[in-house]
Order: structure tokens, then sequence, then C-alpha cells
């Protein structure tokens, strides 16, 4: 810190555009300063890739093989019946089906009330608007555990445990999704709403043709961000599915892995196959994932 | 949002003469406004704000699913205090957020700095770092319960080369906690590593290249301009990896259920399973009001840090 400069060791490659270089067309070579950068991120690559390998070599194994000395990373003989067994056995199909129509409905229903309700916060006034929009804000920082035991009796009251309804209301809105929608929503021009209002558009009718369409980047977030997070959920639908009918994906594998956890090639088959949806839908919409996953960064 | 709508329209807007007991044109177009936040409003009312004013109000109580309540006063509070799985539960969850999350940071911002510069295939590696991100914890815990068998790749390929005998991983009340930190690092690190990234590209490069002319030195130009720099973003970070990893349930509840000997027993999994399990509701409540305490107060300081500086 407060030593002398070094001016060689100061050959940081991190900012090297030149100061006299007119722009940064000019990189072209490969720049052999980055070679130990690359070693390492590829070395991390491969500790994150590597459970990944683990696993589906072992969906892959017969039982016997798992625990061979030394790894063999590819068995000897491919045990594809590890996925089909997974499939037909156990109601991984059916767990599957629960939960896409669980997040798909959570999604949905969060995008009606996140928009509408970002809208209500973002562009008219009356009287309450900036306390109940406290109130949403300060309701992100119940923990779940803190508040599960009346949640889970009001459910219970309404007989929608083990049902749908059990799994998906409860979730219809979100403090965050209100606060992302108001964001974008208060940069929408006032002239463009009120020239609608002047040629006699309905309230309701100016939401759905000009603010829902200006609103895209937004809700396409938010719906990346509420499917994942559904998709994951596993302690309200460990009280709410209590039975078969309504359980969900993550359970169904956690049930398996209770019942069967030392059959791990048919463990991982179901993990895998637990898996590979979402890795798809990821890799196909990388970049908006990631920024929808981290966009809670940009308004922290 | 403290001004007041101006609306920069409403001089051309139809002025509507105004009467007596009926609302104005304005009031009414508000009235629209509520009418939109009311269905969220419902939502919370019912699914987030009745309860935990009803857990509050519960954990004076004795109850459990069968019993009526019976009021106890602060009976499940004291209660809490001799606890041992009390105890253990809040120093497991401290621990665990600590020992995960700091590792998590420094690796997050090494690879962030390391992709914030002009290598090729950024893209790749901020792809592959992210996949665990996206996936399933259960799917996660499952892999590395395997992994951390006896017999599994920890031992085998990780300690044996090392001549270190190998561990029960998830037995072991000496190890069951520092599986579960390495599993979160490795599923977490790509998440903060974007976080950082984004927050290394909104830093100007000229204040780099200014540094440079200077002389600085690399740790001078981290320790005086990256890390000042990047204070919003370690302040989001450590909101939210103090928020997050208090809060953390499946991990704990997949790989050991809270063992060996309550050593991974934390704070969310103590609540439910002092609730749904043992039954004891307002015991449960009094944890929960706690945990509600803890969380509040440390976003509270956040919010305040952040208003402070800047």
């Amino acid at each position: 810190m407060a030593t002398t400069t070094e001016p060689e060791i100061s050959a940081q490659p991190r900012v090297s555009v030149p100061a006299s270089q007119p722009a940064y067309r000019h990189r072209r070579r490969f720049n052999w300063g980055h070679l130990g950068l690359y070693a390492g991120l590829i070395l991390f690559g491969i500790l994150i890739l590597m459970p990944f390998a683990y696993m589906l070599s072992t969906a892959l194994k017969s039982r016997g093989e798992v625990f061979s000395k030394p790894i063999k990373w590819i068995p000897a003989e491919l045990q594809w019946n590890n996925f089909s067994d997974a499939l037909s056995q156990y109601s991984m199909g059916h767990y599957f089906m629960n939960s896409i129509i669980v997040a798909v409905a959570v999604t949905f229903l969060n995008l009606a009330t996140c928009s509408l309700a970002g809208y209500g916060f973002a562009k008219f006034d009356y009287p309450g608007r900036n306390l109940m929009f406290g109130i949403v804000l300060a309701t992100m920082m119940i923990p779940l555990a803190s508040m599960i035991i009346p949640l889970f009796m009001v459910v219970k009251s309404f007989g929608w445990v083990d049902s749908y309804w059990g799994l998906i209301i409860p979730a219809g809105t979100s403090a965050f999704g209100i606060f992302l929608m108001r964001q974008q929503m208060s940069a929408i021009p006032d002239d463009l709403l009120n020239a609608a209002r002047i040629d006699g558009a309905s309230e309701p009718r100016i939401f759905l043709s000009m603010v829902l369409p200006n609103s895209k980047t937004a809700l396409s977030s938010l719906a990346i961000f509420i499917f994942m997070w559904n998709w994951d959920s596993v302690l309200w639908p460990l009280l709410v599915a209590t039975g078969d009918k309504y359980r969900t994906l993550p359970l169904g594998v956690a049930l398996f892995e209770s019942s069967y956890g030392t059959n791990y090639p048919q463990l991982m088959a179901v993990a895998f196959l637990a898996m590979v949806p979402v890795l798809v839908v990821f890799l196909v919409l990388q970049r908006n994932f990631i920024e929808a996953m981290t966009m809670q960064s940009i308004k922290g | 949002m403290q001004q007041v709508p101006a609306v920069p329209g409403a001089a051309a807007l139809p002025a509507t003469p105004r009467r007596r007991g009926t609302l104005s044109y304005m009031q009414k177009r508000n009235l629209w406004g509520l009418l939109f936040v009311l269905p969220a409003m419902i939502f919370f009312a019912v699914f987030a704000i009745y309860p935990i004013l009803r857990t509050f109000y519960l954990s004076f109580f004795e109850f459990s699913v069968v019993d009526p309540p019976r009021y106890v006063g602060l009976d499940n509070f004291r209660g809490l205090d001799g606890d041992p799985r009390f105890r253990a539960s809040l120093i497991n969850s401290f621990k665990y957020v600590f020992s995960t999350y700091i590792p998590v940071w420094i690796i997050a911002l090494i690879l962030a700095m390391a992709l914030n510069t002009k290598i090729r295939a950024r893209g790749l590696f901020r792809t592959v770092y992210f996949i665990p991100v996206v996936m399933s914890w259960v799917v996660v815990a499952a892999i590395w319960k395997l992994i951390f068998n006896r017999q599994g790749l920890m031992n085998t390929l990780f300690l044996d080369p090392l001549g270190i005998s190998p561990k029960n991983w998830l037995t072991d009340v000496n190890w069951a906690p520092d599986a579960i930190v390495i599993m979160s690092v490795w599923k977490e690190v790509g998440f903060f590593m974007v976080v950082f990234l984004a927050g290394l590209q909104a830093i100007p490069s000229d204040l780099y290249e200014a540094a440079r002319v200077d002389g600085s030195n690399g740790w001078q130009v981290f320790a005086n301009i990256t890390i000042p720099l990047l204070r919003p973003t370690l302040l989001f970070v450590s909101v939210i990896s103090m928020i997050t990893g208090l809060q953390v349930f499946v991990p704990q509840w997949v790989m050991t259920q809270g063992g060996p000997v309550d050593a991974t027993l934390v704070m969310s999994l103590n609540i439910y399973q002092t609730a749904f399990v043992f039954l004891d509701g307002g015991k449960a409540a009094a944890m929960s009001v706690v945990l509600f305490f803890i969380i509040g107060a440390i976003t509270l300081v956040q919010f305040w840090l952040a208003r402070t500086r800047d």
C-alpha cells in the first residue's frame, strides 16, 4: 500500500487498453499473460462441472460399480434402464407435472398481481398509497419460517391442504415483483397515458394495451425469477402436499432419496431427470436468466 | 416518489365541473389505482401480514395441533433461554452464514475480476459457473450426498491422494457442517460472481487508466479503486447473504435432518421440526419471533449503513 511504486509489476493485464491507442479494436493476438488466468478459470470450471459428471456417470452404472476404486468415470456397461426404471417405477413424471402446473400458475398469478400493483403504485395518487407500498416492502423481510405456522392454519381453514390451491394461492404475489414492476412502470411517460385518456381509453384498457407492452423486459425477468424460485421451493410444499397426489418434483426427489437412498444409480438418474428441464431452459435463455436472477442487485 | 404527480397533460383533459358529493375526474381516476393495487394487497393481508401478526400472538400460548391454545405469557421465550436445540440452531445458523459466505465472496470476487478482463470465452465461463445456481437444492443435495459418501468422490479423489484418511462427512459431528458449507459454496459462488461482475463493470475504466498512469500497483488499484467503488455491491451482497443464509433450510433438511447430534440444526429447520414434528407450536412461534427480529434488525442495520454513507 505505502510501498514505492513497482512499475514492472504494475503492468497489470487487467485494464490493458494502451492509453495511446484510439479504440478497443486492437486486440487480435493471443495474450500469453492471460494463460494463467485461463488455467485458473478452467480449473474452477472443472470443479463446478465435476459433480454433474459424477452424477451422470453414476446414473449409468450398475449398483455394484458405484464405489469401484479407482473411480470409473465411464461405466463398463451403460445401464440406461436406470432412467427408464426411475420414470416407470416411481411417479417422477407425475411429480414433474405437478411442479410444472404449480410453478406456471404461480408465475402467471404473480405477473398479474405484481404488474397491476406496480402500475397502481407508480402512476396514481390516493390516500394510503405510500403507507401500503411501505408495508409491501416490509413484508420482504419476513422469513417464511417465521409465519409458516399461522400460514399453514390459514390454508387449512380454507380446506386447501393437499390441493393445488394450497400450493399456488399463498405464493400469488411477491413484494419484490411489485417493486420491480413499479420501477419499470414509473419510467413510462405520463403524456403517453394521458394521450390515451383523451382518446377515451378506459383505465383497464390503458393498462392492457399500453402499460403492459411497455413493461416486457421487467415482466419476462419477473417470470423467470418467480418460476425458478417456485420450482425450487421445498418448505411450503412439504407442509401442504401431504399425500402423493400433489407432491412436487423436489419433494419427489427427496422422498426417493429417503426411501431408496442407497440405490445411488437410480437416485442419480432421478436427480438427473429432475435437473435436465431447468438446465435446458437455462442454456437456451441464459442471458435473460442471469439478468433475472441477479436483478435484485440493480436496485439493492 | 415524493412528487405529487403533476400530470403534464392534465391541463389538456376535459375539465369536468365538480359538484358536491361527487368525485372529481382525478379522484375517480386515482380510484382505479387503488383498485389495481387491491388484489396484491389482499394476498399480502391474508398470506403475510395476518400470519406474522398471528405468530406474535401465538408465541404467548402453549398449543399443539390437537390441544386448544393456553395462554402462558412469556413462558415460551423463557423456555428458549436454556433450550439446547434453540441455542444450537442459533449458533449453527450464524456459523453457516459466515463459513459459507465469506469464502463465497472471496472466490466470487476473484472470478469476477478475472472475467472482467479482455479474455475470450467470458460468456462460456460465466454460464458454466452459473449452472449450480439454477439447480434445485434438492437435486444438488442428492448429488453431494453421494460425493460425501465414505467411498464417494470427496474421499477417494481429493483426500486419498493427499494421504488424509477418509472421513464420514455426513455422520461425523465435526465434519457434517463443513460438508454442507462446501456444497453451498459450490452452489452459490456463481450467483455472487455475476453480481460482482455487474458491479465491476459499472466502475469507469478511466479511473483504472489514471491509476496506471500514476504508477499504482495491482494491490493499490484493488484497495483504493475497486473496493471503494464496489461498496454498493458489497452492501447488497452482505444483506442478501445474511438474509438468505439465516433462513437456510433445504441443504440441512435433505443432507442431515439437522444431525448428527444437532450439528447442522439451523433455525428454519428447528422451527419446522418443533412445530410440525414435535408439535410444540408455542415454542416454534417464539423461535419464529426471534428469527423475525434477528433478520429485521440485520436488514435495518444494512439500510441504515446504506443511508448514512453516500
